[in-house]
C-alpha cells in the first residue's frame, strides 16, 4: 500500500496544469456534493416544530422542512454529475497513464488501487472542505449542530462516491493493457437508447405521480428523490440517443465542414455528454415547470389583499429560496457542459492539430465544438421544456380553473441553449491553445 | 510452471495456429511463431497483415481466440491476469512506437518503475535505473519528464526501462517506426547489444528491412498468416 501511495503522490504531484486543473474540479465537484449533503442532514436533524430565524421561517414546520429536503437531495444530482464529469476529464490522457502502469507489469487490481488512491485523495479533500464550511456556518448561526455520524456519513460517502465513478470510468484501461485502442466503440443504437430512456422517464413520471397521489406521507420523499434519479438515467439514454440519431442525420446530409465534423463526432462517440446534457435536461424541466407554478403563485399572493407582510415574505422568501436552488443547479450543471467541452477538445488535442496542420482553419474547429453541443441538445431542450411547460399549465388549472399559458416559462429553454452554448465555448481558448503544432509531438 | 532456464535455441514463448479477430475484422488467421532464447526474431509484413497482434499475444497482453500460447511450458492465452501482470513485470518487457512513458514521471523514475512496482524500494530502483540511463547515454536527461526529450531519447530511457529488470524476453512493437533512420539504427543497435549481452529474447515487429536486418531470424506475416517460416536474416 505504501508504494502504490507513494506512485499515487509521484503520479499527482508529476501532474502538468492540466491534470491539476482537474484535481481542482474534482475537489470543488466533492466539496459542492458535500455541502448540499451536510446542509440536507442538517436539515434533517431538526424534528418537530423550531423556531429558527432563516428565510422567514421556512425551517419552522417540518412541512416545509420535507421541501427543503428534497430541494437539497434534488441538487445533489447535478453535483454529482459535475464529479463525475471530473473524474472523466482528461480520460483519456490518464487512461494512457494506466495503460502504461499496466504493460510495465501493474495487476489489475494495483492499477484500480492508485486510481481510487488519487481520486479519492481529492474527493475527500472536496468533502471536508464542504462539511466544515456547513458545519461552520450552522454554528456560527448559533444553531445546533446536526447530527454528528449524518455529517460523518456524508463525509465517508463522497469520497467513496468519486471512488466508484473513477473506477468505473476506468474499468476498460484496467482491463487490458493497451488501453481502449483494441477495443471496440459501444454500439447502442440511438433508437433502441431513445426507447430505453422513454421507457425509464415513464415509469419515474409514473412512480412519481402514484407516490404523490396515494403513497404515505412518509414515503414521498424517497420515492420522489428516486423516481427523479430514474428521471436522470432515463434523460442519459435519451441525450446518448438523440446525439448519435443527430450524428448519423446530418452526418449523411452535411454540406457544411464544421456541421459534418461535428455530427461524425456525435456519432462516433454520443455518449461523451450524456451524462451532463442529462442534467441539462433535468434542470430544464425543473426551471420551466418552477416558471410557471412561480407565476401562479405570485398571480395568487397579489390577490390575498388581507394577508399580513409576514405571511407575504413567508411565501415569497420561499419561492425565491426555491428559484435560487434552481440556479445553483443550473450553475453546476453550466460548469458540468464546459468541463465536458474542455474535455472533448483536450481528448481529442492531438487530432486537431492534426487537422489544423492539414489545412482545417481553427474557426471551422470552433463552429464544430459549439454544434457537438447544440445539435443533440436543441430538440431535448424542446421536448423537456415543453414537460416543464405542461407542469406549470397544469399547476395553473388546478389554481385557477382554467387553461393559462405561463409566458415567463417559454423562455427557459432557449435560454438554457444559449447559456449551454456559452458554456461551452469556454473550451475554445482550449482549442486554441490545444491546436498548436507542439501538440503534434508524441510523448 | 516450469522453472529451469532454456539453454539457448531452445523455445522460449511459443505461439501456435493463432486465431484473433477484432469485432467481425480476423487479425490473425492460424499464424505460428517461435521465439528462442537468447536470439533476435524479426516479425515483418504489410500494414495490417498482423504483426503487432501476434507479438501482443505472445507477451501475454491479448488474449488469442483460438490456439496456444506457452513461455516455457506455461500456456500464457490462460493465464489469470495477475500472472500476465507478474510476468511483464519479471520476465518480459514491452516496448512501443512511442508512448509507453508516462508523462507525470521524470526519466529516472519512469526507468525505475517496474522495479518499484516489484517492491524494490524507490532509492535502490533510482540506482539501477541511473545505470542504464548511462549506458544509453541518456543520464543527463534523468531529471526531465518525457516530454521534454528528443525521440530519439525518448526511446532509448523506453529501453532502459524494457531493461531494467533483466526480462528473459523483450517485445518490441515497431521501436524505431517514430525515429529517422540515424536514431532508429542507434537504437537497434543498443537493443540488440544489450540483449546479447545479457542473453534475453527480443520479438520485434517491423516493416523496415534496414531494421529487420538486426535479427538472427525473420517470420512473415500476410493478411494474418504466417506466410513463410524460419527466413534467415
Amino acid at each position: 500500500m505504501r508504494t502504490d501511495l507513494r506512485l499515487a503522490w509521484l503520479l499527482t504531484s508529476g501532474s502538468n496544469r492540466r491534470e491539476w486543473w482537474r484535481i481542482c474540479l474534482t475537489v470543488v465537484g466533492a466539496a459542492s456534493v458535500a455541502t448540499f449533503g451536510a446542509m440536507a442532514a442538517a436539515v434533517a436533524s431538526i424534528s418537530g416544530y423550531a423556531n429558527l430565524p432563516v428565510a422567514h421561517g421556512l425551517l419552522n414546520n417540518p412541512g416545509e422542512r420535507r421541501g427543503v429536503l428534497l430541494a437539497l437531495l434534488l441538487l445533489l444530482i447535478p453535483g454529482l454529475g459535475l464529479l463525475a464529469q471530473c473524474a472523466r476529464l482528461g480520460a483519456v490522457h490518464r487512461d494512457r497513464r494506466m495503460a502504461c502502469l499496466r504493460l510495465a507489469g501493474a495487476a489489475p487490481a494495483r492499477v484500480r488501487r492508485i486510481a481510487a488512491l488519487e481520486s479519492g485523495l481529492a474527493c475527500l479533500l472536496g468533502s471536508v472542505v464542504g462539511i466544515v464550511a456547513v458545519a461552520g456556518s450552522v454554528l456560527v448561526a448559533g444553531q445546533p449542530p446536526a447530527r454528528l455520524w449524518w455529517m460523518a456519513a456524508v463525509m465517508v460517502a463522497v469520497p467513496a462516491a468519486g471512488v466508484a465513478v473513477s473506477l468505473g470510468a476506468l474499468r476498460r484501461v484496467v482491463a487490458s493493457p493497451l488501453g481502449e485502442v483494441k477495443l471496440l466503440p459501444r454500439g447502442q443504437g440511438g433508437g433502441r437508447a431513445l426507447a430505453r430512456g422513454a421507457i425509464l422517464l415513464v415509469a419515474a413520471v409514473t412512480g412519481g405521480i402514484l407516490a404523490l397521489a396515494y403513497g404515505p406521507a412518509g414515503l414521498v420523499l424517497p420515492v420522489m428523490f428516486g423516481a427523479l434519479l430514474l428521471v436522470g438515467a432515463g434523460g442519459v439514454w435519451v441525450s446518448g440517443g438523440m446525439a448519435r440519431l443527430a450524428g448519423r442525420r446530418y452526418a449523411a446530409r452535411a454540406e457544411n465542414p464544421a456541421l459534418l465534423i461535428a455530427a461524425e463526432r456525435l456519432s462516433a462517440d454520443p455518449w461523451a455528454a450524456a451524462r451532463t446534457h442529462a442534467a441539462v435536461l433535468l434542470v430544464t424541466v425543473v426551471g420551466t415547470g418552477f416558471m410557471g407554478v412561480r407565476e401562479t403563485l405570485l398571480d395568487a399572493l397579489s390577490d390575498q389583499r388581507l394577508m399580513t407582510r409576514s405571511d407575504l415574505d413567508f411565501y415569497t422568501g420561499g419561492i425565491d429560496l426555491a428559484g435560487a436552488a434552481i440556479l445553483v443547479g443550473l450553475l453546476i450543471v453550466l460548469v458540468s457542459v464546459a468541463v465536458s467541452a474542455a474535455e472533448s477538445v483536450a481528448a481529442r488535442r492531438r487530432a486537431l492539430a492534426r487537422q489544423v496542420a492539414a489545412g482545417v482553419p481553427r474557426k471551422v474547429l470552433s463552429r464544430a465544438v459549439l454544434l457537438e453541443t447544440a445539435l443533440p441538445l436543441a430538440p431535448a431542450l424542446l421536448v423537456s421544456g415543453a414537460g416543464g411547460l405542461a407542469v406549470g399549465i397544469w399547476y395553473a388549472s388546478l389554481a385557477t380553473h382554467e387553461l393559462t399559458l405561463p409566458y415567463s416559462a417559454l423562455a427557459v429553454p432557449p435560454l438554457m441553449l444559449a447559456t449551454c452554448l456559452l458554456a461551452a465555448a469556454t473550451s475554445l481558448p482550449l482549442l486554441r491553445r490545444s491546436t498548436q503544432p507542439t501538440e503534434l509531438r508524441h510523448t | 510452471m516450469n522453472t529451469t532456464e532454456p539453454a539457448p535455441g531452445q523455445p522460449l514463448v511459443t505461439a501456435r495456429e493463432l486465431r484473433k479477430a477484432y469485432g467481425s475484422t480476423p487479425a490473425l488467421c492460424g499464424a505460428s511463431a517461435e521465439l528462442n532464447a537468447g536470439e533476435i526474431l524479426a516479425l515483418t509484413g504489410p500494414s495490417g497483415s498482423g504483426k503487432s497482434t501476434l507479438l501482443h499475444c505472445m507477451a501475454g497482453i491479448v488474449r488469442p481466440d483460438h490456439g496456444p500460447v506457452t513461455y516455457r511450458a506455461e500456456r500464457l492465452d490462460s493465464a489469470p491476469e495477475e500472472r500476465l501482470s507478474e510476468l511483464r513485470r519479471t520476465d518480459f518487457a514491452v516496448m512501443f512506437q512511442f508512448g509507453q512513458l508516462i508523462p507525470e514521471l521524470t526519466t529516472v523514475d519512469n526507468v525505475s518503475l517496474p522495479l518499484i512496482l516489484n517492491g524494490t524500494d524507490r532509492r535502490t530502483a533510482q540506482k539501477q535505473a541511473r545505470t542504464w540511463l548511462e549506458r544509453f547515454g541518456v543520464l543527463d536527461r534523468a531529471e526531465a519528464r518525457p516530454g521534454e526529450l528528443s525521440g530519439g531519447q525518448a526511446q532509448r530511457v523506453a529501453l532502459a526501462r524494457a531493461l531494467v529488470t533483466s526480462p528473459k524476453a523483450v517485445f518490441a512493437d515497431e521501436p524505431t517506426g517514430a525515429l529517422d533512420s540515424l536514431a532508429g539504427e542507434q537504437v537497434m543497435t543498443e537493443l540488440t547489444s544489450a540483449a546479447r549481452e545479457s542473453g534475453a529474447a527480443v520479438l520485434l515487429v517491423t516493416h523496415d528491412a534496414t531494421i529487420a536486418a538486426y535479427a538472427d531470424r525473420e517470420i512473415r506475416l500476410t493478411d494474418g498468416r504466417t506466410a513463410t517460416l524460419e527466413v534467415s536474416a
